[in-house]
Order: structure tokens, then C-alpha cells, then sequence
């Protein structure tokens, strides 16, 4: 018992981080129609990033995390204005495909400039774990659900009431409605890679807190796109709903699976699922189901 | 723009020719002699000639499922990976012949492609990205753990290649086989490509709801083209096992299956020469950067150690950006209008 209370929290607050970095995708797929697979490796050049303000850099930390944030505001810019700018309007195939070259050149960009093959993040929470019932959690767990959850509560208020968040989801509506009202989409398409940059950054940072920073992070962009096909491309609530069923689903599916399968199992239960939900039910839990015409 | 001018088609047969003038066949069978006597003039570089040609039949096969039927694939490398280890662990453990061991990796790659490409028959685009990735996921998992019959994470050794008597040792016999059954497959797409199956894939490629108002089945095409395409990996990946005599899951990296994806755009999707020259630009980078990294590695002695390692698939990366918003055509586009600006010479048209 005290062990399934244990998958459960764990898996819960991995989750919440999923689900975090898969609204950074969600975000860009609604503003752009961009399919951003080079989220794994976001996810990975900042917290390698992190790593360097906070413990090559010796920052502390109330000047490394803000000027991680910066960073990966300004990454999600020269993303956005060098490589996705000139693509508009091309077909979705070299959208896609062009991310799979950006992921390709960030990992390769964190190679040449952190070839250590792994590092720890510097504790940015304390260490002591906590007792839940009669699980024992470590606070990193707690820590990164309830930043993520704020982070949510900041982005829905956002999107409800600032005037560019409003932009941002009438252009997911109708891009062409917008431009005729005067809204520059363009600057909604950077906004939305700013976002999913920090979103990335933010979700690496806490993901890397709890395990170490290694390559594997990229991993993480992979389980945040099982997050998003399960809940559902073009919704955002589909990511938040769908994050948590993925992390309580790789930590049960991991701690009671085990045994009956062979290791391992961990890495490939989003795979699974995805495979399951294409079969099932190809638009996710909340998608859209798109009707197309000729 | 295509034949000289002067050269005008009278029959059909002409119309059809992929070699029509006499300057065509004595270029193709200058190319032959020059391939067949590779190993006597550039036998240092065979190594790097034998992995192209092996790359090339897996490209080939992605290009006919992502270049001509518009379903991108990114779990090639997976599919690779099943061709290996069917034709490993048939001439392993069954004392099955080579030949007929090549011929049922690539059968039996096609069919785990199939199972893997339903999904596309109801999603397209990101999605079926994903599901591929997932394929290539759940095939290297099941690979690294399925002890008994794959070897697991040690991997297995596996014999040399060998017909009847002939065993295929050396790197020039290698060399041959690789080359032989590459112009096979190239002669092979080539011809497929123009044929009804090959026009329908164009069909669903360019707009599938079209396709099929036109009466071209899509179960039928997309399956069929995700056999090919996987039929094609499965015998590269035969080959490579029987080439590099041992094999582990870590053969077949995702990374792999993006470059993949990489080379046909670098060298042109929806073409033949395309896949040809994008594997032999990103092999030839490749190669330039092994050879290169001691001599950076000492020449930025203030850059931590081992940062080389970073180099390739940082240029990877860039030229698949820079080919994609400069020259989404790829390298055949170019060739094509050297040949057209070469014939016309000196006039501009």
C-alpha cells in the first residue's frame, strides 16, 4: 500500500512536469501549426544551461534562475525569427522536419559545449524528504508539481486576460480573422516560442533536479508528446489532464509491471500508449477531430 | 529540358527510356566500370564506400514511403534493425543460407512496417511521426530485452556473408555484394516509381482525400508503400549485420532514423538521385569530421575535452535547417539545373 502511495505521488508530480512542457507544445501547434519535435532537446540545452549559471558560473540562485528564463526567452526568439519565419505557410512535412534539424543542432551544440556526459543539478530545494501518509516522497517531487502548477494558473490567466494572450488564442481560431483585425501574427508565433521555451526550461530545470542532467533529458520530449497525443493536439486542458495519466501510468506500469515483463519497461510505456491511443482514438481525449475537405 | 536538343522521340519504348542517347550509355557504362574497379584504385576508402552503399538501399526504401506517399517515417532505423536481427538470428540459429536469409529480413521488416503504419491510414503528419518514433522505441526495447532469442544488450556475432561457396571476407567482396544488390534496389525504385503503384503513391502523397475520391485505395497504397519502404531497410539491415559480423541494439539509434529523414531532404525527396547524393553528402561530413577532430581537438586546446563529439550532428542539424529553407528540393534540383544550364551553354535558354 504504502508502495502504490508512493507511485502515485511520485508519478503525479512527474507528471505535472510532463504536462508542463507538452502546453509549450500545445501552445506553438495551436498559434503556428508548427509540430515542434525538438522539445526533448530544449528541455536538454537548458538545463544544461542551468547547470552552467548555477555551478560553473556560481551564481546564486536568485540570479542564475532569472537569467535562465531570459535565455530561453531569447532562444524561443531566434528559433522563431531565423528558422520557422521563413517557412510559413510551407507544407507540414518540412515544418516538421525542419525541428527534427533544430533538435539535431541543439543536441549537437550541447555536445560541443558540455561533453560531459553527466552532471548534477546544484539542490535547489531542500533535501530532506517528506512524509505523506506512510509514503516517503523527497521534496523535489512536491516542489516541481506545485511550481508547474502555479505556472499553469499564471498561463491560464494569461490567456484569459491580457490582451496578447486573447491575440494569441483568437489566432489559434482563425489566423486570417486575426490579421484582417490588425493583430501582427507574427509576433504571436515568436510569443508562442517564447513560451514553449520557457516552458522547456522551466520543465528541465525540474526534471533535472529530480534525476541528474544527462542526454536522457531528451527523453523527456518524447514522454511530453505521448502527453500531448493522449490529450489531444489543440487542447490545452487535454495536456494537463493527460500529463498526470502518463506519470502515474509510468510509475505503476513500472513498479508493478516489472516483474512480469522485463526492465525497462519504464521508458516504454508512452510508447505503448501512444500506439494504443492511435488505434483507439487517433485525436487524443479532448482533440479536435479535424474534418477535412479536398 | 530533359534530352538534347535534336533528340526527339518516335515510340513509345523511346519515351520510356531511362538511358535514351548514346552519350547516356556510354556515361552509364563509364559509371559501371569506374564502381566495379573501386577497390583497385581507392581501396583505403572501401569501408566508407560499403556503409554508403548499405545506407543507401535503407534511404531508398524511406524515400519511396516519405519522398513519393508523403508518409514520414522516423523509426527507419528500427525497421533496419528487425532486418538485421531476422537474417542474424535465421543463418545463426537455423543454419539458414544467406540469400534466402536476406530475402526474408527484408519480407519480414515490410511486415512489422505494415503493423506499424495502420495508424496512417486514419492520421498523417506529426502524428504518424510520433507513432513511428514509438515504433522504433518498442522494436529497440524489445531487441535489448528479449535475451534469449536477440543476444539482449551484448548483442550477437554473426557470420559473414556468404553464396554457395563464395563467402563474402574481405572488404572488396563485401565491396561487390553491397554494390550489386544497391543497383538492384536503385534499378528497382527507379522503375517503381514510374508505374501505377508508383503514380498512385505521388497521388496520396500530393493530397490523399483526392486520391482516394479518384478510386486509389489508401489501405491498400499506404500499406503497400510502408512494405517497400521497410522491405528495402530490412535488407539493408541484413546486409549490415552480415558485413559487420556482430550487432547490438545500439546500432540503430533514433538519431539515425532523423538522419535519414535528413539525408532525402538533403538530397531531394520524391527523386531518385536524391536519396543517392544525400547519403553521400551527410557519410562524406561524417567522415570529415572523425578525421578532423584530433586536429581540432589540439587546435582548441581551451574548449573542454571531447567537445568534437558535438560537431557532426551539429552540422547535421544546420544543413538539414539550411537545405529545408533554402533548397527544399535538395541537391537533385540543383544537379538538374546544372544539367540544363550545362547544355545550353552558352545562351541562357
Amino acid at each position: 500500500m504504502t508502495e502504490l502511495l508512493q507511485f502515485i505521488i511520485t508519478g503525479l508530480a512527474l507528471g505535472i512536469v510532463y504536462a508542463l512542457i507538452a502546453l509549450g507544445f500545445v501552445v506553438v501547434w495551436k498559434s503556428s501549426g508548427v509540430a515542434n519535435l525538438a522539445l526533448g532537446q530544449l528541455v536538454l540545452i537548458s538545463a544544461w544551461f542551468t547547470y552552467s549559471m548555477l555551478a560553473q558560473a556560481q551564481l546564486p540562485v536568485w540570479l542564475g534562475l532569472p537569467l535562465v528564463i531570459i535565455f530561453a526567452l531569447f532562444l524561443g526568439w531566434v528559433i522563431e525569427r531565423i528558422i520557422l519565419r521563413p517557412l510559413i505557410a510551407q507544407p507540414i512535412l518540412s515544418l516538421i522536419t525542419v525541428t527534427l534539424g533544430l533538435g539535431y543542432f541543439l543536441q549537437g551544440l550541447v555536445g560541443i559545449i558540455w561533453p560531459m556526459s553527466l552532471a548534477a543539478m546544484p539542490p535547489l530545494f531542500p533535501k530532506t524528504p517528506v512524509r505523506i501518509g506512510t509514503a516517503v516522497v523527497s521534496q523535489e517531487y512536491l516542489w516541481a508539481a506545485i511550481i508547474s502548477l502555479v505556472l499553469f494558473g499564471l498561463l491560464t490567466l494569461y490567456f484569459r486576460y491580457n490582451r496578447m494572450g486573447i491575440a494569441m488564442r483568437a489566432a489559434a481560431d482563425d489566423q486570417k480573422a486575426v490579421q484582417a483585425c490588425g493583430i501582427p501574427v507574427t509576433r504571436i508565433f515568436s510569443r508562442s516560442w517564447m513560451f514553449a521555451c520557457v516552458l522547456a526550461a522551466v520543465g528541465g530545470v525540474l526534471i533535472s533536479s529530480i534525476g541528474n542532467i544527462t542526454v536522457g533529458l531528451t527523453h523527456t520530449g518524447l514522454q511530453a508528446f505521448s502527453v500531448v497525443i493522449l490529450g489531444g493536439l489543440d487542447s490545452l486542458p487535454g495536456a494537463i489532464i493527460a500529463g498526470p495519466i502518463i506519470g502515474l501510468s509510468e510509475t505503476i506500469g513500472a513498479g508493478y509491471l516489472t516483474p512480469l515483463t522485463w526492465p525497462g519497461i519504464r521508458e516504454v510505456i508512452p510508447f505503448i500508449i501512444i500506439i494504443i491511443v492511435m488505434f483507439a482514438r487517433p485525436y487524443g481525449l479532448f482533440g479536435e477531430e479535424r474534418i477535412e475537405r479536398i | 529540358m530533359d534530352l538534347p536538343a535534336g533528340t526527339r522521340n518516335y515510340s513509345y519504348a523511346q519515351d520510356m527510356a531511362i538511358f535514351r542517347t548514346k552519350t547516356h550509355w556510354i556515361l552509364l557504362g563509364v559509371l559501371i566500370l569506374l564502381l566495379f574497379a573501386m577497390p583497385a584504385y581507392w581501396h583505403d576508402w572501401l569501408s566508407v564506400v560499403n556503409r554508403i552503399g548499405i545506407t543507401i538501399i535503407a534511404v531508398m526504401g524511406l524515400n519511396i514511403l516519405t519522398g513519393y506517399c508523403g508518409q514520414l517515417s522516423i523509426g527507419h532505423a528500427g525497421f533496419i534493425a528487425v532486418g538485421a536481427y531476422t537474417s542474424a538470428i535465421l543463418v545463426q540459429r537455423f543454419g539458414v543460407p544467406f540469400p534466402v536469409a536476406l530475402i526474408c529480413a527484408g519480407l519480414f521488416a515490410g511486415v512489422v512496417g505494415m503493423l506499424f503504419g495502420v495508424p496512417s491510414l486514419r492520421v498523417k503528419g506529426f502524428y504518424l511521426a510520433i507513432s513511428t518514433i514509438a515504433a522504433q522505441f518498442i522494436i529497440i526495447w524489445v531487441i535489448q530485452h528479449w535475451t534469449s532469442v536477440t543476444g539482449g544488450f551484448s548483442g550477437m556475432d554473426v557470420k559473414a556473408a556468404s553464396i554457395g561457396p563464395m563467402v563474402f571476407r574481405s572488404q572488396a567482396s563485401q565491396y561487390y555484394l553491397i554494390l550489386i544488390i544497391t543497383i538492384i534496389s536503385v534499378y528497382f525504385a527507379k522503375n517503381l516509381s514510374r508505374t501505377r503503384v508508383g503514380r498512385a503513391f505521388i497521388a496520396v502523397r500530393d493530397n490523399d482525400l483526392a486520391a482516394e475520391v479518384m478510386g486509389i485505395s489508401l489501405f491498400r497504397y499506404k500499406l503497400t508503400a510502408f512494405f517497400i519502404g521497410c522491405f528495402f531497410a530490412g535488407v539493408a539491415g541484413s546486409l549490415l549485420a552480415h558485413t559487420s559480423l556482430s550487432i547490438s541494439a545500439d546500432y540503430f539509434p533514433l538519431t539515425d532514423s532523423i538522419l535519414f529523414i535528413g539525408m532525402i531532404i538533403i538530397g531531394g525527396m520524391g527523386t531518385i538521385l536524391g536519396p543517392i547524393l544525400g547519403v553521400i553528402f551527410i557519410r562524406l561530413i561524417d567522415v570529415l569530421v572523425t578525421e578532423l577532430s584530433p586536429a581540432l581537438q589540439n587546435a582548441f586546446p581551451n574548449l573542454p575535452s571531447g567537445f568534437t563529439s558535438g560537431i557532426a550532428p551539429l552540422l547535421f542539424g544546420l544543413a538539414i535547417i539550411l537545405f529545408i529553407i533554402f533548397e527544399p528540393r535538395g541537391l537533385a534540383h540543383r544537379w538538374q539545373l546544372f544539367k540544363a544550364s550545362y547544355r545550353l551553354w552558352p545562351f541562357s535558354y
